[in-house]
C-alpha cells in the first residue's frame, strides 16, 4: 500500500504530458485521462486513510532513492508518509478530483481546455510531490513548482491584462518570500547536514539544533509560508488571482496550494517548537493576518474577492492555531477549509458561470434560480462560519481553543475577526441570492449549472456538514495528527465548552445581524461606508498594502535605470571608452615626439654624419703630392713628439 | 587513439575544406559546416559516453613534445572540468550552425571563420600546456571579430574593435603571468599539471601578482564587474548564431581558466583572493539583474542576464567547497544550454519581426504557441525553476557559498527576485495580453529552427530532471580539485 505511494506525483505528471501532447485524441479532449488519474490518486488517499485510522499502518514509512551526489553530499528522492501526510493527501486527492470533474462544465467550450487539463494535472503531481516528499529540497522544488503552476493558471485567459497583471504579480510576490525560504534551507541545512525531513526532525528532538539557529532557519522559512500562504504583509497577490478561472480558484487558492504554507509549519513543526520566538512569529502573523484579511471582506463587492479574502482570513487561523501551539486545530482547521472553500469557490463559480460577472452589486434574487448552487452555497457559508454543527465550527473551535490557552489576546483578535467572518458572509449570501435581482437581463439569462458542476457542489456540501464533527468523533483526525514533542512555553488550561458556546453564539448573532442588514435594512450599510468613507477606502485600498509594494517596485525600476545609465556612460564611456581615448591621444603625441624628436634625431644625427663625410672628402684630393706633404710633416711632427718626450 | 586531436581538428578540415568550394555553392558550404561539427559533436558525444566517471585523473591523454627548446608540448586530455564543456561546445557549435543556414552574406568566410572559432574553443578547453591554451585561447579571437564586424547589426563594427581590443589587452596580461609561472618553476614548464604540482613552491606574494594577472584575462572573458561592458554590445551586435557561442562558452573560458589554472596552481592567492571574488560575484548577481530589468531590447536583456548568471558561477566558486565547484562547472553547462536557446530564440522572432523592441509585441502566446511555449521554458529555467536545468546549478552556487558567506549569499538572493520580474514582465509584454494585429501574418517557427532549439530543451529538462548525467562525471575531478585548493 505505502509502497505505491510514490506512483501518484509520478502519475499526475505523466498524465499532464500525455493530455497536451494527445489530449486531442483523447475522449472529453483529456479531461478523462486527468479525471481517471485524479480517482485513482484519491482512492489511495481514502484506503490509506482507513487504514492509518484502524492503526494498520506503520509509521512514520520512509523510502528514497539517490537523485544525485555532490562531494559527501547526496540527494535524495523519497517519499515520507506520516499521518500529517495522509490527512493533506486525501485534501488534496480529493479536491484535485471533484475540481476536475466540476470543470468539465465550467470550462466547456474553452479554445484551451485540453491546456487547461494539463496544468491541472501538472499542479496536482506537484502538490503531491510537496506533501510526500522526503527532504526538504524535493519540498522546496514543488513549492515553486505549483507556484508556476498558479501562474500559469492564473493567467489562463491571458488575453485578458488584468489576467496576465495578475499571475505576474502573484509569482513575484510569493517569489519575495521564497528568498526567505531558500535562505532558510540553506540555514538549515547547515545547522542539521541534512535535507531529509525525517532526520531534520529527529535531530530537532534530540535538541541538536542550537535553539536560536532553529529560530532563525524556522522564521526564514516561515517567510516562504507568508508569501505562499498569503500571509500580511505578502497577502496582496491572492484577491487579484482570482483573475484565473474559478475552479483553479477552488484548488489553488482556496483548498491546497495556499496551505502548502501550513503544511511547511506542520511539517517541520519539530524545529518551530525549538524557538517561542518562531512560534509566536507564526501566531502573530496568522492573527493579524486573519483580522485584516476578514475587515477587507466587508466592503468588497466582488463576490470571489469576498472569498479570496477570506481565505487569507482562514490561513491566518490556521497559522495561528499552530503558533499558538495547537499543532492538530491548525491542520484540522486545514482539512475542513479545503472542504467548505473549495465548494464556496465551486458555488461561486457556478453563479458566475450562470450571471457572467463577479460583481455582488449586479446579483440578487438566485436562490430561486440556481436552488442547488444556493443551498449548497449556504451550506459552506455556515461551515465557514462556524455555527454548530457544521464543520467550521469545530475546527475553528479548535483553533481558538488554542489561541486561548496561549495568549489572551491572540484570541481576542481570532474571535474579532470570527465575528466579521460571519458578518461578511451574510453579507454575501445576501446580495447574492436573497432579495431582488438587481440587474434583470443577468437575472433573466440565470439558470442552474449541469449536474457535472453541481454534482461535485453537493459531494463538497456533504463534507462541509459532516467532516468537523466526523473528524472529531472519538478523537479521529487528533490521533493521525498530532505533535509527540515538547512545546516551549506552558499553556493555560482552557474550558472548551466556555470557548465553544461563546465562538457559536458569537457567529449566530453576527450572521443574523449581517442577514438582516442586507436584507431588510439594506439602506444602514450604504449609510456606513458614507458615513465611515475613509475607512472604507483604507479597507478598499486593502491598507495600502498594494501601493507599497508598488512603491518598492518602482524603486527597484529607478536603481536599475539609474545603473544602466551609469553601466553605459560611465563604466563603459568613461572607464572604458574614456581609457581608449586616452591611449590614442597619447598615441598621437607619441607619434608627434616619433617625429618631432626620437625621427628628428635620427635624421640629425644622419645629416651630422653627411657633413662630416663632406668635410672629409676635402682632404681626399687625390693628387699624390698632397699625400706626401701630409706624410711630411705628420712624421716631423711625430719625430719632434718623440724628441721632446 | 587520439580522440581529443580528431575533436578538436574535425572543424578546422571542415574550414580547409569550405576554402576549397566555390562561392556560389552555398548548399555544399552550409553541408559541410554542418557535417565537420556534427562529426565534432559524435566525436564529442563518444567522449561523453567513454568517459571514466570513477576517477579524478587526466584522460585521453595525448602528450608530444612540440618545442623542445622552451618545454612546450602539445599536451591534451580531459577530466570531470572540461569534458561537460568540450560537449557542450560542440552542441551549441552544430546547432548554431545549423541555425546560421539562413546567413546569405558571404556564406563562405563565415562557416570557415564559424568554424575556425571552434576549433579555438574546444582547444582551450583540452590544452594541459600553458603555452598551448595561450594559443587557443588568442585563436578565438580573430574569428570572433571577423565574424562580429562583419556579420553583425549596425553597430558591428564598434562592437568587433572593442571586443578585440578589450580581451586581446586582458589577454596580454595573462600571458605575463603565464609567463612569470614559466620562469619561476623548476625545471621551466608550461605544463598545467606540473605547476599544480609545484603550487607549494610559490611563496605568496609572487602567487598574488600572478593571480591577478591572470584574473585580468578571466575576468574580462567572464565577465565579471567592472571588466563586463564589452558584453552587452558585443553580444546585441553579433548575429544570432555567434551570440550563441559568445554566451554559451566564450564566457565559460574565464570560470574555466580559474578552475584549471588559478586555482590549483595558486591556491594561497586564491584564498587571499576570494573576499574580493565574494563581493564581485554578489555584485554581478545583483547589478547585472537590475540593468539587465532597464532594457526595452530583447537581446540585450538576455545579454545582461548572462552577467548574473555568471555571477553565481562566481558565486559557487567563492567558498571553495566541493558542493560550490560542481554548481560552478554545472552552472556553466545549464547556462549554456538556457542562454544559448534564449539566443537562438530571440534570433527567431527578430528574423520575423526585424525588431527586439519588447514594447512592440504583445499576445504573441494566442498565435505563436510552439514559439511561446519555448521560450516560456527557456525563461523558466533561467530564472531557477525547478525541474529545468538552471536550479540545480544556481541552488548547489548558493548551497556551496552558504557556510562560509551566508550575508553575501542572502543578499545575492535579490538577484532571483529581479531575474523573475523581468523576465516574466517580458513575458508579459510580449506574449500575454491582447494580441497585437501588426504582428498577424508572421509564421510560427519552422523546421530549422527546430532543429536548433528542441535539442537544447530536451537537455533542460533532462538536466533539471536527472542532473547526475552532468553530475557524476563533473564530480570526482571537484572532489579531487577542492582537495589540492584547500591543501
Amino acid at each position: 500500500m505505502l509502497e505505491y505511494v510514490f506512483i501518484l506525483p509520478l502519475l499526475s505528471f505523466a498524465v499532464a504530458g500525455v493530455i497536451l501532447a494527445f489530449g486531442k485524441w483523447l475522449p472529453g479532449r483529456g479531461a478523462s485521462a486527468g479525471i481517471a488519474v485524479a480517482a485513482w490518486g484519491f482512492a489511495q488517499a481514502a484506503i490509506l486513510f482507513t487504514k492509518a485510522i484502524q492503526g494498520k499502518l506503520a509509521l512514520p514509512y520512509e523510502v528514497s532513492i539517490p537523485w544525485f551526489s555532490v562531494g559527501s553530499t547526496q540527494a535524495t528522492l523519497g517519499v515520507y508518509v506520516d499521518g500529517l501526510t495522509i490527512a493533506m493527501l486525501v485534501v488534496v486527492t480529493a479536491v484535485s478530483l471533484l475540481v476536475q470533474i466540476y470543470s468539465i462544465g465550467y470550462m466547456r467550450g474553452d479554445p484551451r481546455f485540453k491546456r487547461y487539463y494539463a496544468y491541472l494535472s501538472l499542479f496536482t503531481a506537484s502538490m503531491l510531490g510537496l506533501t510526500i516528499s522526503d527532504n526538504m529540497l524535493v519540498f522546496f522544488m514543488c513549492w515553486e513548482l505549483v507556484g508556476v503552476c498558479s501562474y500559469l493558471l492564473i493567467g489562463f485567459w491571458f488575453e485578458k491584462p488584468s489576467a496576465a497583471y495578475a499571475g505576474k504579480k502573484a509569482f513575484i510576490t510569493t517569489k519575495l518570500g521564497d528568498l526567505g525560504f531558500l535562505v532558510g534551507l540553506l540555514s538549515l541545512f547547515y545547522c542539521t547536514g541534512t535535507f531529509r525531513i525525517s532526520e531534520i526532525l529527529e535531530l530537532a528532538h534530540i535538541g541538536f539544533i542550537p535553539p536560536a539557529a532553529a529560530g532563525a532557519a524556522a522564521i526564514l522559512l516561515f517567510l516562504g509560508a507568508v508569501g505562499k500562504s498569503a500571509q500580511f504583509p505578502l497577502l496582496i497577490w491572492l484577491p487579484d488571482a482570482m483573475e484565473g478561472p474559478s475552479p483553479v480558484s477552488a484548488l489553488i487558492h482556496a483548498a491546497t496550494m495556499v496551505a502548502a504554507g501550513v503544511y511547511m509549519v506542520a511539517r517541520l513543526y519539530a524545529v518551530y517548537a525549538l524557538s517561542p520566538v518562531a512560534l509566536d512569529t507564526v501566531a502573530w502573523t496568522g492573527a493579524i493576518t486573519a483580522l485584516t484579511a476578514a475587515s477587507m471582506a466587508l466592503v468588497c463587492f466582488d463576490l470571489k474577492r469576498v472569498l479570496a479574502f477570506s481565505t487569507v482570513s482562514q490561513l491566518g487561523y490556521m497559522m495561528l492555531g499552530l503558533g499558538a501551539g495547537g499543532f492538530t486545530a491548525g491542520m484540522f482547521h486545514l482539512t475542513t477549509h479545503a472542504y467548505f472553500k473549495a465548494l464556496l469557490f465551486l458555488a461561486a463559480g457556478s453563479v458566475i458561470h450562470a450571471v457572467h460577472t463577479n460583481d455582488m452589486r449586479e446579483m440578487g434574487g438566485l436562490k430561486n434560480k440556481m436552488p442547488v448552487t444556493y443551498i449548497t452555497f449556504l451550506l459552506g457559508a455556515l461551515a465557514l462560519v462556524g455555527i454548530p454543527p457544521f464543520a467550521g465550527f469545530f475546527s475553528k473551535d479548535a483553533v481558538l481553543a488554542a489561541a486561548l490557552a496561549r495568549n489572551p489576546y491572540l484570541y481576542a483578535v481570532g474571535a474579532v475577526a470570527a465575528a466579521m467572518t460571519a458578518f461578511y458572509m451574510a453579507r454575501a449570501l445576501v446580495m447574492t441570492f436573497h432579495g431582488e435581482p438587481k440587474d434583470m437581463k443577468k437575472y433573466d439569462h440565470a439558470h442552474e449549472s449541469p449536474p457535472v458542476m453541481t454534482g461535485p457542489l453537493i459531494l463538497l456540501a456533504a463534507a462541509s456538514v459532516v467532516s468537523g464533527w466526523a473528524l472529531s468523533r472519538h478523537e479521529i483526525f487528533e490521533r493521525l495528527v498530532n505533535f509527540e514533542g515538547v512545546l516551549p512555553f506552558e499553556l493555560h488550561h482552557v474550558s472548551h465548552g466556555a470557548v465553544a458556546l461563546y465562538a457559536g453564539t458569537v457567529a449566530v448573532l453576527s450572521m443574523g445581524l449581517g442577514a438582516w442588514l442586507y436584507k431588510s435594512k439594506p439602506g444602514i450599510p450604504a449609510m456606513l461606508r458614507g458615513k465611515f468613507a475613509p475607512v472604507a477606502g483604507l479597507l478598499d485600498r486593502r491598507y495600502g498594502l498594494d501601493a507599497f509594494f508598488l512603491k518598492f517596485v518602482a524603486l527597484g525600476d529607478r536603481l536599475s535605470s539609474v545603473l544602466f545609465i551609469f553601466d553605459l556612460n560611465f563604466l563603459d564611456a568613461i572607464a572604458i571608452d574614456g581609457w581608449a581615448w586616452l591611449t590614442e591621444k597619447l598615441s598621437r603625441i607619441q607619434r608627434w615626439f616619433d617625429d618631432n624628436v626620437v625621427d628628428a634625431a635620427v635624421d640629425a644625427t644622419g645629416t651630422v654624419t653627411l657633413c662630416a663625410g663632406r668635410l672629409a672628402r676635402l682632404a681626399q684630393t687625390g693628387i699624390v703630392q698632397n699625400y706626401l706633404l701630409f706624410i711630411a710633416v705628420a712624421v716631423s711632427v711625430f719625430a719632434a713628439l718623440a724628441f721632446a718626450g | 587513439m587520439s580522440l581529443l586531436s580528431l575533436i578538436v581538428f574535425a572543424p578546422l578540415a571542415g574550414a580547409l575544406l569550405i576554402l576549397a568550394i566555390p562561392n556560389t555553392r552555398t548548399k555544399a558550404i552550409q553541408g559541410v559546416a554542418a557535417a565537420s561539427s556534427a562529426v565534432c559533436m559524435i566525436f564529442s558525444g563518444y567522449l561523453y559516453y567513454a568517459f571514466d566517471k570513477s576517477t579524478a585523473a587526466m584522460q585521453f591523454i595525448e602528450k608530444v613534445s612540440w618545442i623542445p627548446a622552451f618545454n612546450i608540448s602539445y599536451h591534451l586530455g580531459v577530466d570531470g572540468l572540461s569534458v561537460t564543456i568540450v560537449a557542450l561546445t560542440a552542441l551549441l557549435t552544430l546547432v548554431s550552425i545549423i541555425y546560421s543556414f539562413n546567413i546569405t552574406l558571404r556564406v563562405k568566410e563565415f562557416f570557415f571563420w564559424f568554424l575556425l572559432l571552434e576549433v579555438g574553443m574546444l582547444g582551450v578547453f583540452v590544452s594541459l600546456d600553458l603555452f598551448l591554451f595561450y594559443v587557443f585561447w588568442e585563436l578565438t579571437l580573430v574569428p570572433m571579430y571577423f565574424l562580429i564586424g562583419v556579420w553583425g547589426g549596425p553597430q558591428k563594427e564598434y562592437a568587433a574593435i572593442k571586443f578585440f581590443v578589450y580581451t586581446l589587452f586582458g589577454s596580454l596580461v595573462m600571458l605575463l603571468g603565464i609567463l612569470a609561472l614559466y620562469f619561476n618553476s623548476a625545471p621551466h614548464t608550461f605544463d598545467m599539471l606540473e605547476l599544480a604540482r609545484q603550487s607549494s613552491l610559490f611563496p605568496l606574494n609572487f602567487q598574488i601578482w600572478v593571480f591577478l594577472a591572470l584574473y585580468l584575462g578571466f575576468a574580462i572573458k567572464i565577465p565579471a564587474f567592472p571588466f563586463h561592458t564589452w558584453l552587452p554590445l558585443a553580444h546585441v551586435e553579433a548575429p544570432t548564431g555567434v551570440s550563441v557561442l559568445l554566451a554559451g562558452i566564450l564566457l565559460k573560458m574565464g570560470i574555466y581558466g580559474l578552475l584549471r589554472v588559478s586555482f590549483p596552481v595558486l591556491p594561497l592567492a586564491a584564498k587571499w583572493f576570494m573576499p574580493f571574488f565574494i563581493v564581485i560575484a554578489v555584485i554581478n548577481i545583483i547589478y547585472g539583474a537590475l540593468v539587465a530589468m532597464a532594457q526595452k531590447d530583447l537581446k540585450k536583456m538576455v545579454a545582461y542576464s548572462s552577467i548574473n548568471h555568471m555571477g553565481y558561477c562566481m558565486l559557487g566558486m567563492a567558498a571553495m567547497t566541493t558542493i560550490g565547484f560542481n554548481g560552478a562547472v554545472l552552472q556553466m553547462v545549464t547556462h549554456g544550454l538556457i542562454t544559448g536557446s534564449l539566443f537562438l530564440l530571440v534570433g527567431v522572432i527578430y528574423d520575423r519581426a526585424h525588431t527586439r523592441d519588447i514594447d512592440a509585441f504583445g499576445g504573441l502566446g494566442a498565435r505563436f504557441p510552439i514559439f511561446a511555449g519555448l521560450m516560456t521554458i527557456q525563461v523558466m529555467a533561467s530564472l531557477g525553476l525547478p525541474g529545468l536545468a538552471g536550479f540545480v546549478s544556481e541552488f548547489l552556487c548558493f548551497l556551496g557559498a552558504f557556510e562560509a558567506w551566508p550575508y553575501y549569499v542572502a543578499a545575492s538572493a535579490i538577484g532571483i527576485l529581479v531575474t523573475a520580474a523581468f523576465f516574466l514582465r517580458m513575458i508579459e509584454k510580449v506574449f500575454l495580453g491582447p494580441f497585437n494585429e501588426k504582428w498577424a501574418g508572421l509564421p510560427d517557427m519552422n523546421l530549422r529552427e527546430l532543429v536548433a532549439i528542441v535539442p537544447l530543451a530536451v537537455l533542460t529538462l533532462v538536466i533539471g530532471l536527472w542532473p547526475r548525467f552532468c553530475l557524476d562525471l563533473i564530480d570526482p575531478t571537484i572532489t579531487y580539485l577542492v582537495g589540492i585548493v584547500n591543501r
